[in-house]
């Protein structure tokens, strides 16, 4: 895993982007979504920004064993609630 | 009876010298899996081969195994950077780390096994007065405690470490630093041989190529494991498998303050001698930590790859973040090639601190979330560990260190990065 898609920018080096965090499980409540992980070897559903480039926000489907990016695409509106800190925090 | 090696001393090495190589004895190999334990340890990595060696050696349990899913060693203590340290800012975490700089001390004498203990100094670098005040905070926090902490203007770092120029034009100066001069650097590998040479003599099975796939149950007690070998019936189990402790939630239904993420290290050719100390140098957008081997490559390491993965496969641009960052602070190593590069997977918990605890049931115990820092809390970890493991009650020494800490609020974020185990 080197590269990843943007919807917007094509293939780009793994570096412009950068990981927010794992989703939790459907249904969690608010400590789950905070602190707890279910680590999922096989399948990772992720949060990413293309920080580097256009800065769109990306939920990424993954599998944390080998690397392999199973599914990108944009966070549609309403999918995650943006924080204070996520919006305005830089690479 | 397994013939393992003998205790090691200036009669042995003549004994060796008169009667040939013949002489040494392998040093943990030949054990048999038996059907039942008292105590199962999973890992024998060197936090596994520690908890054996403790709960053989200071609470007198007979049957114990630790399996281990590929080699001994073959996991984050063969990976580390092998600096030791105490200089946290916590209490709960300084006391522990300085617990384990004590043991580091004396470890070669009580496991009669070198592990090359070198306290060459531990460095670091402030960058702007912000960080020279955060560094004292840290240095007062720890002298409070009684750990040794000299705060550093630049004239007492070119007077410590003459190899580094504070006053060359950096993006980030060199304008102080934190010394602790009784850290440095172990021998990793060694710690782990000496752990398991230790444990065998005392009569521990060190079973590799043995993976643990899950744990059967009856009446809501664990009783044993299933291996890749069969089942192995045990009346406690341990799980040591830092980088991994993720995937036992997995398997144990149990969801974890852990992420798994990558962290990177590597060595440049041999020199001869160059860096006196380890050097830590932090900034906002990057991080080398340096050293020498004994062997005289230029060990170092940087900032996680950043995201979850269990592969081991290290980022490229990391590796160039850290060797820039290093050729910044020390510009004599940029003629220097880097001759490996690996990963390690590390449990980076929610708020940067360890978990030693119960997990899902009574009997079964979790000793991971070590984040970057597991290697040098090795000795202390292995005795509370045991200490938790052998009387069911953990000494004060881990007891803040319990998984319940994420949902009581009573975290012990070191660095006061929020739960991001990423940026942790």
């Amino acid at each position: 895993m080197n590269r990843l898609y943007c919807p917007f920018c094509g293939a780009r080096e793994l570096e412009e982007f950068r990981f927010h965090k794992t989703l939790a499980e459907p249904g969690a409540n608010a400590f789950e979504e905070v602190y707890a992980r279910t680590n999922r070897l096989a399948v990772s559903l992720e949060h990413w920004q293309h920080v580097d480039g256009c800065r769109a926000w990306l939920l990424v489907r993954r599998n944390p064993s080998d690397g392999t990016v199973l599914d990108v695409r944009l966070v549609a509106a309403g999918d995650m609630p943006l924080t204070h800190e996520s919006q305005h925090e830089s690479a | 009876m397994r013939q393992l090696a003998p205790k090691y001393s200036a009669w042995s090495l003549l004994r060796a010298r008169w009667a040939g190589n013949g002489y040494w004895r392998p040093l943990w190999t030949g054990a048999k899996l038996r059907d039942a334990y008292d105590i199962v340890v999973v890992g024998a990595g060197g936090h596994g081969l520690a908890t054996a060696y403790h709960l053989a050696r200071d609470h007198g349990v007979k049957r114990i195994a630790v399996l281990e899913k590929r080699l001994l060693g073959y996991g984050n203590v063969g990976r580390n950077t092998t600096i030791v340290r105490s200089n946290y800012l916590l209490p709960q975490n300084h006391y522990f780390y300085e617990n384990s700089l004590r043991r580091w001390e004396t470890l070669s004498r009580d496991l009669n096994y070198n592990v090359m203990y070198s306290p060459r100094g531990v460095i670091d670098l402030a960058h702007s007065d912000g960080d020279m005040v955060a560094l004292a905070r840290r240095g007062n926090a720890m002298r409070v405690a009684g750990i040794d902490a000299e705060l550093l203007d630049t004239r007492g770092l070119a007077r410590f470490a003459p190899e580094l120029d504070p006053h060359l034009v950096r993006r980030f100066p060199v304008v102080g630093a934190l010394l602790q001069r009784r850290g440095g650097t172990v021998r990793h590998d060694a710690v782990a041989w000496g752990y398991a040479r230790a444990a065998a003599a005392l009569g521990v099975d060190i079973i590799e190529d043995c993976e643990v796939i899950g744990v059967r149950s009856a009446a809501g007690v664990a009783t044993g494991v299933e291996t890749s070998r069969g089942y192995v019936k045990a009346e406690r189990i341990v799980f040591a498998v830092a980088g991994h402790s993720g995937a036992i939630g997995a398997m144990l239904d149990v969801q974890m303050p852990i992420e798994t993420h990558l962290l990177q290290a590597m060595v440049t050719e041999p020199v001869k001698p160059l860096i006196s100390s380890v050097f830590v140098y932090v900034y906002p957008h990057g991080e080398v930590y340096l050293t020498q081997s004994d062997r005289g490559g230029v060990v170092m390491g940087g900032f996680l790859d950043g995201f979850p993965s269990y592969t081991r496969e290290g980022q490229w641009f990391r590796l160039e973040d850290v060797v820039q960052s290093a050729v910044a602070l020390l510009p004599q190593l940029a003629s220097l090639r880097v001759l490996r590069h690996w990963a390690g997977t590390n449990d980076m918990s929610m708020d940067g601190s360890f978990i030693i605890d119960r997990i899902r049931y009574d009997n079964v115990f979790i000793n991971g979330g070590w984040c970057y820092g597991g290697f040098k809390a090795i000795p202390a970890s292995g005795a509370a560990c045991a200490t938790l493991v052998a009387t069911g009650t953990a000494p004060d020494l881990i007891r803040h260190h319990t998984l319940a800490r994420f949902q009581t609020g009573r975290l012990l974020d070191e660095r006061g990065a929020g739960p991001f185990p990423a940026r942790q």
